[in-house]
């Protein structure tokens, strides 16, 4: 069951909201709980006891280092200074290990379930070539959904609750509904405790303004998934699928495609998703904000995927960036290589870990770590040529906000961005080097326009169908970009003109959907990570 | 004070630090930015920055960094 589901959208949210609505508010979370532990055992069966494993695991961990805190700030009472030092460092220690121990099952258990064939393989491919067998072979592995969503939430709320900034949760049961609320379990948003708990817990009345607030950005999730990425998913597959018969500007236009597909369907499927929890009066964070507005790869990440991007800033970037290591570089560096190479050093060796991360966290395969290491490289140089750059600039005249320079900035930032897309989506990283020599081979600009790109599973009504769709998705964006959020601001505007956008939207879903015959079902992309 | 404004200045002068509240959250300091300025303060100040302080609320303003800066002299 998808979230772009008839099952889900009109069967499962009803009566979930029913019963929710039906039930004494201080019981209400628990109807949240019960259906969405229904909804994953719906898609994963028997295998939500890795979700019931994780969820008593974090929830022991914040109890303990809740407990550790406690017996630490009796023993300070009555201490001396210095004793206080020591008893600090004591249970800073303790708290450490506690926080090392639980961080370290949950990757282990992820890496089993994930990485197992991958390491089995390479490992395999290293020792034949010294003509020595590996003891262990590859295996089919079945994997519940969203572990690599919900794992990455247990990891924030342990490292949260080590840190202090919130108390640990002692009901396992809302620890559950934290890890576990069935909107966000399949795709994220990634969400911290601290800006969700309270909400998933409070039990609020179902009210008009969320409802339809709710089902008018659920409608405008289905218009993405539906009009343009289910469309763009034929000529996608069938290019990226038989990609040695292709060349020139059918693989460039393969790249693109696949790019907008990609964000159609996963800011589409936020919309759902985030429209869900509206439903019930529950905030869930924003994981997209008009990424194709990003003026570089680094603005980019901060606009697309933002939670994943905020975990990794928060949980690796700045932990690694005040290590102990990092620190001591920072302090040789500053003594003997100046301050541009020592902090050049030091932001490399804070991001390689979030690049390494993020290509491994899409999946195990080369093509994923390529990806990470394409963004390390390019944000790395982005940094490290910001002087000269400015220098260039001024010497030449150039306002950074001058709006010609905006366009070019927007313009080699696509072009980026659609090249990580195609080693992203290439069945491996060979795959993906092949397709992007191809572009250079035989390059025709006249095949953008000429009806070559007819013709891959997509005919004209269907080009004219994607084309409409991306314009009023780029229009939202950007009036969005300039005024704020227009989607969730609809319910404030004038009756009539509201509900002409609503029906609008509610006809085009019906009307222009790649629905019936010579369409098939697509999956969700990010389900798959 | 003023040590502290002059480091911020040195990280990028074409922000009005004084009025500015929202380095962060505005993204008017990235997170380069910040790694930065934590090497600067730990050496100006002889302070120790833990990750549990790279928190929004410590760095949207010069305030709000100058009183992270004495909370942690005070430790």
């Amino acid at each position: 069951m998808a979230y772009n589901a008839s099952l889900y959208i009109f069967i499962f949210l009803p009566i979930c909201l029913a019963v929710y609505q039906m039930t004494p508010e201080k019981h209400r979370w628990k109807v949240l709980l019960g259906f969405s532990w229904l909804f994953f055992y719906m898609i994963s069966g028997k295998l939500i006891v890795y979700l019931l494993g994780t969820t008593l695991l974090t929830h022991y961990i914040g109890i303990w280092l809740t407990w550790l805190k406690t017996r630490e700030q009796m023993e300070i009472g009555n201490a001396d200074r210095m004793q206080k030092k020591e008893i600090k460092k004591k249970y800073q220690k303790k708290r450490r290990a506690v926080l090392f121990l639980g961080v370290l099952i949950l990757l282990s258990v992820l890496a089993c379930l994930k990485y197992y064939n991958f390491f089995v393989h390479n490992t395999e491919m290293i020792l034949d070539r010294f003509s020595l067998a590996f003891p262990l072979e590859t295996r089919q592995v079945m994997m519940p959904i969203g572990i690599s969503f919900y794992t990455l939430q247990a990891i924030a709320y342990m490292a949260d609750v080590y840190w202090g900034k919130i108390q640990a949760e002692e009901n396992p049961g809302r620890m559950a509904l934290f890890l576990g609320f069935f909107p966000q379990i399949m795709e994220g948003p990634i969400c911290r405790y601290s800006d969700t708990a309270e909400s998933l817990y409070q039990g609020k009345s179902l009210r008009y303004e969320n409802i339809s607030d709710g089902y008018v950005r659920i409608f405008w999730g289905l218009f993405k998934k539906k009009i343009v990425a289910d469309r763009l998913a034929a000529p996608v597959g069938v290019i990226f699928g038989h990609y040695t018969q292709y060349h020139g500007a059918v693989v460039a236009a393969a790249a693109v495609a696949y790019t907008v597909q990609l964000y159609m369907e996963f800011s589409g499927c936020m919309d759902i998703v985030i429209g869900s929890g509206k439903l019930f009066g529950i905030s869930l964070p924003e994981n997209f904000r008009q990424p194709f507005c990003a003026r570089n790869a680094s603005e980019f990440w901060r606009r697309w995927h933002i939670t994943l991007g905020t975990w990794f800033k928060t949980y690796i970037f700045y932990p690694v960036s005040v290590s102990g290591p990092v620190k001591r570089w920072n302090q040789y560096g500053r003594k003997h290589a100046g301050k541009y190479v020592t902090n050049l050093v030091t932001s490399a060796l804070a991001l390689f870990p979030v690049w390494l991360c993020n290509g491994l966290w899409h999946g195990a395969k080369w093509s994923y770590i390529f990806y990470g290491m394409y963004y390390f490289t390019l944000i790395l140089l982005g940094t490290a040529v910001k002087p000269v750059r400015e220098r260039i600039l001024q010497a030449c005249h150039i306002r950074e906000d001058a709006p010609y320079w905006r366009v070019l900035q927007i313009g080699k930032t696509w072009v980026i961005i659609f090249t990580g897309e195609l080693f992203f989506r290439a069945d491996g990283f060979r795959a993906g080097l092949h397709m992007f020599r191809s572009i250079f081979r035989g390059f025709d600009i006249r095949q953008f326009w000429d009806g070559t790109l007819l013709g891959f599973g997509m005919g004209r009504a269907d080009l004219i169908a994607v084309a409409a769709g991306c314009i009023v998705v780029a229009v939202v964006g950007s009036v969005s970009e300039r005024k704020g959020n227009v989607i969730g601001r609809l319910g404030k505007v004038r009756t009539p003109l509201r509900w002409c956008a609503y029906y609008a939207l509610i006809l085009a879903v019906f009307l222009f959907a790649a629905y019936g015959d010579g369409y098939q079902a697509v999956d969700l992309i990010y389900a798959g990570f | 004070m003023e040590e502290l404004m002059e480091i911020l200045r040195e990280i990028d002068d074409s922000i009005d630090y004084e009025k500015e509240t929202a380095l962060i959250d505005s993204q008017l300091l990235d997170s380069f930015g910040v790694i930065t300025l934590v090497a600067e303060l730990e050496e100006n100040f002889d302070i120790t920055i833990e990750a549990a302080e790279m928190v929004p609320e410590n760095f949207n303003s010069a305030e709000a960094i100058w009183k992270m800066i004495q909370r942690l002299q005070e430790n």
